[in-house]
């Protein structure tokens, strides 16, 4: 049911990778992880536990299992997403997995291999296809731009001087939404342009080697390609349609900052999760309410994706695991992230503010509409029982003066019900406040 | 073992200093992809350390039972529960014993080595570090030679299980830590060691200023680890707080920075104001205010252009108080609001027997006011106590009563608008500054509540659309649509209102029913405006193509339907003489009654979102044809 609930817009896939070389010797029995693919489902049991555990179950959208191939993925779950974003919407793709779960295989793969081509490769593909066989009289625009989000610091993956240039910071236009200033954008006429500015963008990025992958990194990447879309309508002129595909490569759930403060490191890994889980500060969190105002600590990432989080932007969230078994901790952790992204509220907060204000501003009114129902009613129910056929003609403005009355002292058992209703409110606050004062002083007690 | 001024043990002190040196310093500048080779070079010599003083015990011919803290055979994780405080406090060796000593030192590598562990991620050895160390710990009683340890090691492996989403494992620990603390200051109290004293040679021991401010530092963090560890299990109220007593402590002992502690405690006041609690929401946010200022002046623009720096500098302080300043809105805003739903009669005007009662009971609010001041848990120092004080002063937390007490709340407010604004501009800053803008709207609207004068009601009404309609249509609807429906919404309930104080300003006027030309058409403009927002709004919910939903999410049901119902009754209500627009008017009115009718059919599951209004709309699909056929005869006997 869970399933259904969350929004059409956002839909969370998750894949595990076979058994590598070094972990073959485990054999199938000694995976962690096991799928059905059919329920959507993953089951993942604890190496560490006694049998009567329960092993635990978690449902997603799609998954895929060791078996699956790179372009079932991708025809299945991305490419209607490609679809939206040729017609004009925004779309966006995260990948999250911890390192050496295959998050790389999947969302690059190999490029030159038709067969494992990944998300990406399959999408520039999918996108630059789709412009040649279009109509001649359409003309695309297709851009592309690259940044990294460091330890909440914003950079420019195609700024030649990368390392050292300063973050790029946040901004807002009316007319054109959240951008990033000064960031670099490049015009991409074919797959090979694009591919070349994705190779420049991932050898700027700050690739941290660890003992566990040495591909892996600590930063969040978005590869933001844009998609214009110039024809003439009926009217003659121009029409232009833009669609934005963000590619986000969130940064691993097991990774932290790298920080000899001591004591420092759960907030550090907050912050560095801050993207991820959204927990972002405690006292925010806690604080967080339609009535107050809870300064921004809110991630830059969330903040640069938070118009194609709406309207009719559609999301996927691919998370990848690995089925042996000291990473159970880990694996975990993802399947429960990815849990909670199926609730992601795609849908920003819509003003409910009209709910009580509205219905009391209405009261009175409700109340002379009802008078005048309430006359009519008796009046053509009367009418009905006198004689059956008499014509509206005989309805005159003579009669005005008895609705009038008649509403007017409708209005008025009304105000009167409103009175009764007020004193009740007001004897029910005092009674509150009666309580109130008893419980202060039972606590002084 | 060794003598604390040997060769050997001297070995030992160095081999510390230098991997606390590796693991605090060097590790900042390990290469990218070597991020932990300094940790890992630490990890040997604290194994060296651990030998060496092994085989000092061995030396001593002491009794050997320790379990072997090297084994890196993975553990079952189960989560361990942490012993009670009473027996670390009862039982055990003396802190001061030789056995105790080695203890806590032995204790200590196995601490530092967990650590060391979990930081380069390898997270089930380090547990099982840790839970050497608590073993060792187990063995010895609570004194100022250990008590530290017993503090950070929980400490650690709370971090731990929280990371783990153990919360219960983790609040255990910190819990035992908190109370080991409160225990120790009440029963010792005096600088305890820290724990790189046991390797330390004596010309190297810290101060007792240094050792208590360790000490309290480590506390500090038990209660901020707590904080978290009830947020996560949805303990708000104690997570409030224990982040209240976290920076209160860091304020007391000044451990913190300025601009991020001011943030902090006015975020905090986000948390008392929502839950009615003005006068906690009102000293973190004088406190907030206070501390700031202690960052210092912000760098005049032409300092920015010269530095970089300087122009970050100017950058980070003028944002964090245009924050600050925005908490201050909230503040004055709901005050208000809060105050305003208490004097609201059904049809949301002032009521004037409830505002005497409540003004007599005034009296006893402020006693207690008093009370509770005396009692909460204050922020400040010496040198900032009074400036928070008489900051405190200059605006009340308790609910307004009257128009003066409303307008003085509300001048305070809009001041802080007018900060926040010079910050954030419309332009680079468009939802903040249109965040910001709403709040002024909000504040208009609830003094609007207390004003008696109907004429000068109307134009704090006037003022709302003035800020409003102009940025409303300058947005670019694909980027900001949310934001937009939320505007034209309240644009259209801020006419309706207009057009509504209009007309009882009129009759008030004037006893004879009927309305003079100016002001039909006055009130006509105000019913169109308030009509023209309302279907943008529903506009705004058609699909590219123009296409009404046939299915409204569930986000914008109610307010669809009720935008329906509105336009219905605006409709109905545009004064007109002639009786063919009279009837045009009524059939659009009918069309989005029915509207509301047939998709509550169509939708069982809208009908309980707009009951009433649904009933009232089946009542008027009922009717309005007969109106309208009334008039349509009229029109015909007339010709």
């Amino acid at each position: 049911m869970s399933k259904n609930k969350s929004s059409e817009s956002v839909k969370v896939v998750v894949r595990c990778r076979p058994l590598n070389r070094k972990e073959e010797s485990i054999g199938p029995a000694g995976c962690i992880v096991q799928m059905d693919i059919r329920l959507g489902q993953v089951i993942l049991r604890n190496p560490r536990s006694t049998a009567s555990e329960p092993q635990k179950t978690f449902t997603f959208d799609a998954v895929y299992d060791a078996n699956s191939k790179q372009r079932d993925l991708y025809d299945e779950s991305v490419r209607p997403l490609i679809d939206s974003v040729l017609a004009g919407f925004n779309g966006t793709i995260f990948a999250y997995g911890q390192t050496g779960t295959g998050k790389t295989y999947t969302m690059q793969g190999a490029w030159m291999d038709p067969e494992k081509r990944g998300v990406i490769p399959n999408a520039f593909d999918h996108i630059f296809t789709h412009i040649s066989r279009s109509q001649s009289d359409r003309q695309y625009l297709v851009r592309a731009s690259y940044l990294e989000i460091y330890l909440e610091e914003v950079r420019d993956l195609l700024d030649p001087n990368h390392g050292n240039a300063r973050a790029l910071e946040l901004r807002e236009n009316p007319d054109s939404g959240v951008y990033v200033r000064d960031l670099t954008s490049c015009v991409c006429k074919s797959i090979k342009e694009i591919e070349e500015v994705m190779n420049v963008g991932n050898q700027a990025r700050a690739v941290g080697a660890t003992d566990m992958n040495e591909h892996s990194s600590r930063s969040h990447a978005l590869f933001m390609i844009t998609v214009e879309c110039s024809q003439p309508g009926p009217d003659g002129r121009k029409h232009i349609r833009v669609g934005r595909l963000n590619l986000v490569d969130l940064a691993g759930s097991e990774r932290q900052a790298k920080t000899g403060v001591q004591g420092e490191r759960l907030k550090e890994a907050a912050k560095i999760n801050l993207s991820l889980s959204a927990l972002g500060n405690v006292i925010s969190a806690l604080a967080d309410g339609r009535s107050s105002h809870v300064p921004y600590r809110d991630s830059k990432l969330t903040r640069l994706l938070q118009d194609s989080l709406g309207g009719n932007a559609k999301t996927i969230m691919v998370a990848t695991l690995g089925p042996s078994p000291q990473h159970y901790d880990e694996t975990l952790t993802t399947l429960r992230y990815a849990n909670r992204a199926k609730n992601i509220q795609n849908q920003p907060r819509v003003n409910e503010d009209p709910k009580d204000a509205l219905l009391r501003e209405f009261q009175m009114e409700i109340a002379r509409l009802r008078a005048q129902l309430h006359h009519r009613k008796w009046r053509s129910k009367q009418k009905k029982e006198q004689v059956d056929g008499e014509d509206w003609e005989g309805d005159g403005d003579e009669e005005t003066d008895g609705e009038e009355k008649a509403v007017e002292e409708y209005v008025k058992l009304e105000e009167q019900r409103l009175e009764r209703e007020k004193q009740d409110i007001r004897e029910d606050q005092f009674m509150l406040a009666e309580e109130k004062h008893r419980l202060l002083g039972e606590k002084r007690g | 073992m060794a003598s604390v001024s040997s060769d050997e043990w001297r070995a030992i002190c160095d081999k510390f200093t230098n991997a606390q040196n590796l693991t605090v310093v060097e590790s900042c500048n390990d290469p990218d992809n070597d991020p932990f080779r300094s940790k890992y070079k630490a990890r040997e010599l604290l194994r060296e350390i651990y030998c060496s003083l092994k085989s000092f015990e061995a030396g001593d011919g002491e009794e050997e039972e320790e379990s072997g803290g090297e084994s890196g055979v993975q553990r079952p994780v189960e989560p361990p529960v942490d012993g009670q405080t009473e027996e670390a406090f009862s039982q055990g060796f003396c802190g001061d014993s030789p056995a105790g000593l080695r203890a806590a030192k032995l204790g200590a590598v196995e601490y530092y080595l967990g650590v060391n562990h979990v930081d380069t991620e390898e997270l089930s050895a380090g547990q099982e570090h840790l839970m050497n160390c608590m073993k060792l710990l187990e063995r010895c009683r609570v004194s100022s030679e250990n008590v530290s340890l017993f503090i950070h090691v929980r400490n650690q492996l709370g971090i731990l299980w929280a990371g783990r989403d153990e919360t219960e494992t983790a609040q255990g620990f910190l819990e035992t830590a908190e109370s080991i603390y409160q225990r120790y200051m009440k029963e010792d109290g005096s600088p305890p060691f820290d724990m790189t004293d046991y390797f330390s040679t004596e010309e190297n021991l810290l101060t007792h200023q240094e050792r208590t401010k360790r000490f309290e530092l480590a506390y500090t963090h038990s209660m901020y680890y707590l904080a978290q560890v009830y947020k996560n299990l949805g303990e708000t109220e104690r997570a409030a707080t224990y982040c209240h007593s976290t920076l209160q402590r860091q304020l007391k002992l000044n451990q913190f920075s300025p601009m991020e502690w001011a943030l902090n405690a006015a975020t905090l006041s986000q948390y008392y104001i929502t839950k009615g609690r003005y006068m906690e929401g009102r000293h973190c946010l004088s406190a907030a205010t206070v501390i700031s200022g202690l960052a210092g002046d912000v760098p005049s623009e032409a300092a920015a252009q010269e530095s970089e720096t300087e122009s970050e500098r100017r950058e980070q302080l003028r944002q964090k108080r245009a924050e600050i300043a925005r908490c201050w809105i909230k503040y004055c805003l709901n005050l208000l609001q809060d105050s305003k739903k208490l004097l609201e009669d059904s049809i949301g005007e002032l009521d004037t027997d409830r505002q005497e009662e409540m003004k007599r009971a005034r009296r006893l609010e402020e006693e207690e006011e008093e009370k509770e001041r005396k009692s909460a848990l204050l922020f400040g120092s010496e040198d900032t106590f009074d400036s928070i004080a008489s900051l405190e002063e200059k605006v009340g937390c308790l609910l307004p009563l009257d128009f003066n007490e409303a307008r003085a709340i509300f001048l305070v407010g809009q001041n802080y608008v007018t900060q926040a604004k010079e910050y954030f501009q419309m332009d680079g800053y468009v939802t903040d500054h249109i965040e910001i803008l709403q709040d002024h709207s909000s504040l208009f609207r609830s003094l609007a509540f207390y004003e008696e004068d109907l004429e000068r009601r109307c134009k704090m009404h006037k003022r709302r659309v003035d800020m409003m309609e102009p940025v409303c249509n300058e947005l670019n609807s694909k980027y900001y649509l949310m934001i937009r429906r939320q505007m034209m919404f309240e644009l259209a309930e801020t006419f309706n209102e207009m057009m509504d104080l209009k007309l009882t300003l009129a009759n008030r006027q004037d006893d004879s029913e009927s309305l003079d030309s100016h002001t039909i058409k006055k009130f006509n403009n105000l019913c169109s405006a308030s009509a023209k927002y309302f279907q943008m709004f529903l506009d705004s919910l058609c699909s590219p193509e123009g296409k009404q939903p046939e299915h409204l999410e569930e986000e914008v049901l109610r307010p669809a339907l009720v935008a329906r119902f509105r336009v219905a009754r605006l409709y109905s209500r545009l004064i007109c003489t002639a009786p063919s627009g009279q009837v045009e008017n009524l059939d659009k009115s009918l069309e989005h009654y029915k509207y509301v009718v047939q998709y509550c059919d169509t939708h069982p599951e809208a009908v309980a979102t707009v009951e009433t209004e649904l009933e009232l709309s089946r009542e008027m699909v009922g009717l309005l044809p007969l109106k309208i056929n009334r008039l349509k005869a009229k029109m015909t006997a007339n010709n």
